[in-house]
C-alpha cells in the first residue's frame, strides 16, 4: 500500500509540474523522485539490467522499465540480437538528453503511468513482472486499455517507445544504440557502403561483399 | 532595418526560384534571393544517416518553428502536421528529393475537356473544380527538354517525335530528343515488376530520374548507395538544383543568396504595384529588398500566406486575389501503398536510387478507360521501398502481414526475414482539384517569427478519390501476386490527412475572374509580381510535379528575359 500511496504522490508531483515552467520543474523533479524512492533503493539496484549503464537522463528505475520493455518489444534469442543486445537503453538515454530533450515530460509522465499500472494490475514494477505478463502490460498500452494514462495516452506512449526502440534498434551506433551493429545485422543491412555494382543491385542473393560499414569507420577511412 | 535595391527579388531558392535567379542573372539582371534556411554543400551530405536525415528530417523544415496546421473540414479544428516533406535550404526540396522527373501526359494539360469529350461532363464529380491548363504540352515541350539537358536527367524515351520506340514509356508525350543520359540501373525489385507486368500485358519502364547514370557536366554518376531519398547526395550525383543552378548563378557576379531570410510581406505602393519584400533574418532583425520585378518562389503554403498576410486597403482580401480563388483548390497525391515479400530470393531494396524504381504508366491520366471504374484520372504505379527510402528505420514503419503482431518476438522474426526480402509498391494518385480543399491563415497557431501559421482544410476521402485509390489497390495486387510473392498485403491509407506533393493555392488559368496567375505565373492583378512553383497547377496529374515546376520556371524565365524586360506589362 505505500508504494501505491508513494506512486500517487509522485503522479501528483508531476502534474504540479506540467502546469509549472517546465526547464524548473524538471530540475526539481530529479531529487524529488530520488528521495522518495529511498526505501526501494535496494530493489531498484536490484532491477538495474546487469549490461548496461543509465546515465544521462533516466534514473535506474525508469532505466530499468525502458530496458525491459524495448527487450520485450524486440526480445534477444540465439542469432537473433535484440534491444537489450543492442543497447537500445543507452540510445534512448541518450536521444532524450539531447535530441529529444523535448520528450523527457512524455517519459517522465509515461513512465510512472506506466508504474502505477503495473503495480495496481500486477502488484510490481514493470521490470520486475515476468515476460508474459510484461507482454500483457504491452499489449493493454498497445490497445488503449491501460487505465491511469492521461497524458500521454498509452497509446501515444507505446507507439514513442516502440519507435525510439527501432531507432536504437536499427540507427548507426555513433547514437549509442546497434551495439556491435546489431541491429543491421538481425536484418541484413550492411550499412553506409559507398557503391553497390551492376550485378550487386540485380542480385537475388544477401549482400556479402564487404563488412558492415558504420559512420565511425567511414571517418576514419576519410581521415 | 537594411534596405537595398536590386532588379529582381526571388523568394526561396529551390527548384523553380533557383532556376529563374540563375536565368536571369545570366541575362544580366541584378538578382536577390531570399532563402529561409541555410546553403550546404556536397560535404555537408558525407556520412549516410538515415537516423539523421530520414527519421530526423534533417533537412526539412522544423515542424515546431514552421507549422502547418491541418483540419478535415471547416467544423473541425486544426493542428500540426507532424511531418513537412518540403525542403527547407538553398536548392528546395531538389536537395533531398527522390528526383522523379516526368514529363507531364498532353491530357494532363486538358483534363476537364479531356474527360468531356471521352465520358461527357457527367464523369466529372459535380464539387471538383478541375480545369484545363492555359497551356499545352507542346508549348512546354521546348523547355521539359531545356530542363532535362540543362540539369541532368537519366531515362529512355518512350515516343520521339511521335514514333514509338521500346524501352520508355509508350505512353509519354511526344519528346524532341532522347534523354541526355542512359536510364539508371534496374535493380532486383525491378526487374521482378518488369517480368510480371509484361506478362500481364502492362508496359514497364525505368522511371526517369535527376540522378546521373553516368558522369555529366563535371559530376560523377551514381553509385547505387541508396541513400537517396531524404537525404542529400554525398557526391553531388543528384541533380539539385543546389549543384546545377546556384553555382551557375554564382558566376554571373549578378547574384546574391541571403540565407536565414524569412520573408514575412511582400510591399507594393499606392498605385498598386509590388515594390519589394520585406524579411527578418536570425538576428532578429526586420529588413527590406526594393525591386522592380518580385517573384514569390517558396513552398505552396508561403506563396498563400504571403499573398494573404500583404493585404492593403486596396487589395483588402490578400494582393493577386480579386478573383477571390488564393488559397483554393490544393491538391495532394494520395499514396496508395502494397507490401510484398518473398521466400525464393532477396530484393535488397536498400540498393539503388530509392524512390519509385521502376513503374508502369497504364493506369494513369487518360491511359486507360474510365467507362465502368467509377473516376476519372489514374496514377503510377511503381515498385520501390516503403517511404521512398530503403533503410532499415524506414522498414521498421511497415505495417506487418495481417496476423503477424507490430512487436515482439514474432514481429522481430518478421523483420529480420523480410528487410531484404520486401519491396513496396506505391499508386500516386491523381487528387482532383476541390475549390474547398484550401490554405489559410491559422488563427490560432504562430510560427517562430509570430505569423500565422499556414492552414490546410483537406480531407481526400470523396467518392471519385476513395474510388481510384481502391482500383489501383487491386492493380497491385495482381502485380504482386504475379511476381511471385510469398505474401501481398496493403498499408493503411491516411485518415484524411493530404498525402504528398501539395500543390494548389494559387492556380493559373486564362481568365482572371477564376484564377490568379497566367501561364508564365504573372498575377493578373499586379504584372510585376510573379508566382512560379507548382502552387501554380491547375490540376496535378499523377505525377510527381519537380520537373513541370522546374519546365515552367525555364519558360518564366524565358518570358521576362525575352519580353517583359523591354515592355514591362501583362504576359498573356
Amino acid at each position: 500500500m505505500k508504494k501505491d500511496k508513494n506512486s500517487a504522490s509522485r503522479r501528483a508531483f508531476l502534474k504540479g509540474a506540467a502546469v509549472g515552467a517546465g526547464a524548473g520543474a524538471v530540475a526539481a523533479f530529479v531529487p524529488t523522485a530520488s528521495a522518495q524512492s529511498g526505501d526501494t533503493a535496494q530493489g531498484a539496484s536490484e532491477l538495474r539490467p546487469a549490461d548496461t549503464q543509465h546515465g544521462a537522463f533516466f534514473n535506474l528505475e525508469q532505466a530499468a522499465a525502458v530496458a525491459a520493455f524495448a527487450e520485450r518489444l524486440m526480445p534477444g534469442a540465439p542469432d537473433k540480437p535484440g534491444a537489450t543486445d543492442a543497447d537500445v537503453l543507452n540510445y534512448i538515454d541518450l536521444a532524450l538528453a539531447g535530441a529529444y530533450a523535448d520528450q523527457q515530460h512524455f517519459y517522465r509522465r509515461g513512465l510512472v503511468a506506466l508504474d502505477a499500472y503495473c503495480r495496481s494490475s500486477h502488484d510490481a514494477p514493470f521490470a520486475s513482472l515476468d515476460s508474459s505478463q510484461q507482454d500483457a502490460v504491452i499489449t493493454a498500452l498497445e490497445a488503449g486499455t491501460a487505465e491511469g494514462f492521461e497524458w500521454p495516452t498509452a497509446q501515444a506512449f507505446f507507439q514513442t517507445v516502440r519507435t525510439h526502440t527501432m531507432e536504437g534498434m536499427f540507427a548507426d551506433p555513433v547514437y549509442g544504440g546497434n551495439k556491435n551493429f546489431a541491429g543491421w545485422r538481425l536484418v541484413g543491412f550492411p550499412g553506409a557502403q559507398f557503391t553497390y555494382t551492376p550485378a550487386e543491385v540485380r542480385s537475388t542473393e544477401p549482400f556479402s561483399r564487404a563488412p558492415i560499414i558504420g559512420l565511425q569507420s567511414q571517418a576514419t577511412r576519410r581521415g | 532595418m537594411a534596405t537595398e535595391r536590386t532588379d529582381v527579388v526571388i523568394v526561396g531558392a529551390g527548384a523553380a526560384g533557383g532556376i529563374i535567379a540563375a536565368e536571369l542573372a545570366k541575362a544580366g539582371m541584378q538578382v536577390i534571393a531570399l532563402e529561409r534556411g541555410p546553403r550546404l554543400k556536397t560535404s555537408d551530405f558525407a556520412g549516410q544517416d538515415e537516423l539523421r536525415f530520414f527519421q530526423r528530417q534533417d533537412t526539412r523544415p522544423d515542424i515546431k518553428r514552421q507549422p502547418v496546421t491541418w483540419r478535415r473540414n471547416t467544423n473541425a479544428s486544426a493542428t500540426p502536421l507532424g511531418t513537412l516533406a518540403y525542403g527547407n535550404q538553398a536548392g528546395g526540396g531538389t536537395v533531398h528529393y527522390g528526383a522523379v522527373s516526368w514529363r507531364m501526359h498532353e491530357d494532363d494539360f486538358r483534363a476537364r475537356s479531356q474527360t468531356i469529350e471521352r465520358y461527357g461532363e457527367r464523369a466529372i464529380p459535380e464539387d471538383s473544380s478541375i480545369a484545363d491548363w492555359p497551356l499545352s504540352y507542346a508549348d512546354l515541350e521546348p523547355f521539359y527538354d531545356r530542363a532535362e539537358y540543362d540539369l541532368g536527367v537519366s531515362g529512355k524515351a518512350g515516343n520521339l517525335q511521335g514514333t514509338l520506340v521500346g524501352g520508355g514509356n509508350v505512353f509519354e508525350a511526344p519528346r524532341r530528343r532522347e534523354y541526355p543520359l542512359p536510364p539508371l540501373l534496374v535493380e532486383q525489385p525491378g526487374i521482378a515488376f518488369d517480368e510480371a507486368t509484361r506478362e500481364l500485358g502492362y508496359h514497364p519502364f525505368s522511371t526517369p530520374r535527376a540522378i546521373l547514370s553516368e558522369p555529366y557536366q563535371g559530376r560523377p554518376g551514381c553509385t547505387y548507395c541508396g541513400f537517396c531519398q531524404g537525404f542529400g547526395c554525398h557526391m553531388g550525383a543528384k541533380s539539385s538544383i543546389l549543384v546545377t543552378k546556384l553555382p551557375e548563378a554564382d558566376e554571373t557576379g549578378n547574384f546574391k543568396l541571403v540565407t536565414g531570410a524569412m520573408t514575412y510581406h511582400v510591399d507594393t505602393d499606392d498605385s498598386g504595384r509590388a515594390t519589394g519584400v520585406s524579411y527578418y533574418l536570425p538576428d532578429g532583425s526586420d529588413n527590406n529588398v526594393e525591386a522592380d520585378l518580385v517573384i514569390l518562389a517558396p513552398f505552396i503554403y508561403d506563396n498563400t500566406r504571403l499573398l494573404l498576410l500583404s493585404r492593403t486597403a486596396q487589395f483588402p482580401d490578400g494582393l493577386a486575389n480579386s478573383s477571390g480563388h488564393v488559397g483554393k483548390h490544393v491538391m495532394a497525391h494520395m499514396m496508395a501503398r502494397l507490401l510484398v515479400t518473398f521466400d525464393d530470393r532477396h530484393m535488397n531494396v536498400y540498393m539503388g536510387p530509392s524512390a519509385q524504381k521502376h513503374t508502369i504508366d497504364d493506369f494513369n491520366a487518360d491511359n486507360f478507360d474510365h467507362s465502368d471504374v467509377g473516376f476519372i484520372r489514374g496514377s503510377q504505379i511503381s515498385i520501390g521501398t516503403e517511404n521512398l527510402q530503403g533503410g532499415p528505420i524506414s522498414a521498421s514503419t511497415i505495417t506487418p502481414p495481417p496476423g503477424t503482431p507490430r512487436w515482439g518476438a514474432a514481429y522481430r522474426d518478421f523483420i529480420a526475414d523480410a528487410y531484404t526480402r520486401h519491396a513496396s509498391m506505391v499508386a500516386q494518385t491523381e487528387n482532383l482539384p476541390y475549390a474547398d480543399q484550401t490554405i489559410d491563415l491559422d488563427p490560432d497557431v504562430k510560427d517562430a517569427w509570430g505569423l500565422p501559421a499556414p492552414r490546410m482544410t483537406y480531407d481526400w476521402r470523396r467518392p471519385d478519390e476513395v474510388a481510384r485509390v481502391e482500383y489501383m489497390l487491386q492493380k497491385m495486387e495482381e502485380i504482386g501476386w504475379a511476381m511471385g510473392a510469398s505474401q501481398v498485403w496493403r498499408q493503411p491509407l491516411s485518415p484524411g490527412r493530404p498525402g504528398a506533393h501539395h500543390e494548389g493555392g494559387t492556380r493559373m488559368g486564362s481568365d482572371p475572374a477564376n484564377s490568379v496567375v497566367n501561364r508564365y505565373g504573372q498575377t493578373w492583378d499586379i504584372p510585376n509580381l510573379f508566382v512560379v512553383g507548382s502552387s501554380t497547377f491547375p490540376t496535378m496529374s499523377g505525377f510527381n510535379p519537380t520537373l513541370t515546376i522546374q519546365a515552367l520556371a525555364y519558360m518564366t524565365a524565358d518570358a521576362i528575359v525575352n519580353r517583359y524586360r523591354n515592355n514591362p506589362g501583362p504576359l498573356a
